[in-house]
């Protein structure tokens, strides 16, 4: 059915989320993937930016209808929509798609079917630090012909790629300087409207 | 649950603590009032003043609970050792203590060692079955574990003798809602607001829970619940003006084409629609623009 789409991250998109699974350790968080069919190759999904949006209630909807209708309306005008949706579990231990994950994905699915969705991966990002494995923190998972998600290849294969190869290693610099502080969520923003979920200056 | 107020002064004095003005002691004392989790903070804070022997004497018998509240945040930050000198001292100090035995028994549980961590806590409960917070510890276990139907089972069977434990209420709600079982959180939020009625909190989550279950009586049900919210905050809660805004529209959608029983009165929206904008105008004008055009497609 869907040709074998690869999905090309980039790597703010990418540190974005993990930082802000970082900024919250003790909870589940979630975000939303911008982007858009590459214009030059419609085999490749180019997810250009994230937004993270909750640590707290991730299955609760007011707050997600009202994140998704900024969103998509921003994003609208610069030529990007809802491409994927990105999970980090409560646990460690816990490397299961959960049913809040997936319901979210299938919901976004219907704007966008070739949309993805990605997984923290605990395991690689402890290993991070450590150097020894240069794989992204993520694993993506896609829908099949009969509409579930299923990991993709037994570590997303080459279908995942990042833009910027060095992107793991900025990670780790930025983790080692705790730059996960930082980083502003939906729900912040909603706590205080002053908080911008857009985070302009986080990378700058 | 803390206020906005009580969390802005925690953070000014974090703030403080970290640039080098003084106040850890303070800082220290807040967070175990609070009930707040930021185990490492308090573990480098806590520590220093451990680790100096003028510091320590001055905190004379507070001393130990500053051990105790150490020893705890060293487990959070998975530093064992730490955790495990601290016991140590607490336990010359206190030999028979059940306070002790407590830690000891979280110390087993962030090793990872359930099941002694289990039989620890089984022998402490034998002389006091009515401990709450070993109670609450075999539900963190069952949770850490991922057993989570065992964790619900552990805090309902908690929950009839102690049912006055708010928090116990809000972590049942909160596993209930990341289950997606939405009626149950539903009752925990009841039983909340039965008990506490003029905590805004309650009414706002209880609001978000019934608009999620969806159909016209809970819409109606959540925007009465959102316009309480309203009220108890003066008008200041960003969540709840949007509650008011979403569930309008999610009630006009869902009426279509139904006998227009009960006249939807338009003034609440508007109301809640201005306040938004007034308040973006004034704090996150960048925004407005978003919140303009969200606003009219809510409208439909």
């Amino acid at each position: 059915m869907v040709a074998e789409l690869k999905y090309e991250i980039s790597q703010n998109a990418y540190i974005k989320l993990v930082l802000h699974a970082l900024k919250h350790k003790t909870t589940a968080v979630n975000g939303i993937l911008l982007g858009r069919v590459k214009p030059q190759n419609e085999s490749v999904v180019e997810i250009i930016d994230s937004v993270p949006l909750f640590h707290s209630n991730l299955a609760l909807l007011p707050p997600r209808e009202i994140a998704l209708i900024m969103i998509e309306e921003h994003y609208g005008s610069e030529g990007l929509g809802i491409a994927g949706y990105f999970h980090a579990n409560e646990r460690f231990d816990d490397a299961e798609l959960g049913i809040v994950a997936k319901n979210i994905g299938d919901h976004i699915c219907r704007y966008f079917p070739q949309a993805a969705v990605f997984l923290l991966d605990n395991k690689r990002l402890e290993a991070l630090p450590k150097g020894k494995d240069q794989s992204l923190v993520i694993q993506l998972y896609i829908r099949d012909a009969s509409k579930n998600w299923k990991l993709a290849g037994p570590d997303g294969g080459s279908r995942l790629v990042i833009k910027e190869p060095a992107a793991n290693v900025v990670l780790s610099d930025y983790i080692s300087s705790e730059k996960w502080q930082d980083v502003v969520d939906f729900d912040d923003h909603l706590d205080d409207i002053k908080m911008d979920w857009l985070n302009p200056e986080l990378f700058k | 649950m803390v206020s906005k107020t009580e969390e802005t002064q925690l953070n000014r004095l974090e703030n403080q603590v970290d640039n080098g003005g003084g106040g850890a002691w303070d800082y220290l004392c807040l967070v175990r009032k609070l009930k707040v989790r930021r185990s490492e903070k308090v573990f480098k804070y806590g520590l220093s003043i451990l680790n100096d022997p003028k510091k320590r004497s001055a905190l004379g018998p507070e001393e130990w609970t500053l051990y105790e509240q150490v020893a705890i945040a060293a487990m959070d930050c998975q530093c064992l050792d730490v955790t495990k000198d601290c016991i140590k001292v607490l336990q010359k100090k206190f030999p028979e203590s059940k306070r002790v035995g407590r830690l000891n028994g979280m110390l087993l549980e962030a090793k990872g060692s359930w099941a002694e961590a289990e039989k620890a806590y089984s022998s402490l409960l034998e002389d006091n079955s009515l401990d709450q917070v070993i109670h609450k510890r075999r539900v963190a276990m069952a949770k850490a574990q991922g057993n989570i139907s065992k964790a619900i089972e552990l805090l309902n069977k908690y929950l009839e003798i102690f049912m006055a434990d708010h928090d116990a209420w809000r972590e049942l709600a909160d596993i209930y809602v990341s289950l997606q079982m939405y009626k149950q959180a539903a009752f925990c939020y009841e039983e909340l607001i039965l008990s506490q009625p003029t905590v805004p909190l309650y009414h706002l989550a209880y609001a978000d829970v019934l608009y999620t279950l969806g159909g016209l009586e809970n819409l109606q049900t959540a925007k009465k619940y959102y316009a309480s919210t309203i009220d108890l905050t003066g008008g200041k809660n960003t969540r709840a003006l949007f509650g008011i805004c979403l569930c309008t529209s999610a009630i006009a959608q869902v009426s279509k084409g139904r006998n227009k029983e009960d006249k939807e009165s338009p003034e609440l929206q508007s109301l809640a629609a201005t306040a938004l904008e007034k308040d973006y105008k004034q704090r996150a004008a960048d925004k407005l623009g978003l919140l303009t055009s969200a606003l009219r497609s809510l409208k439909i």
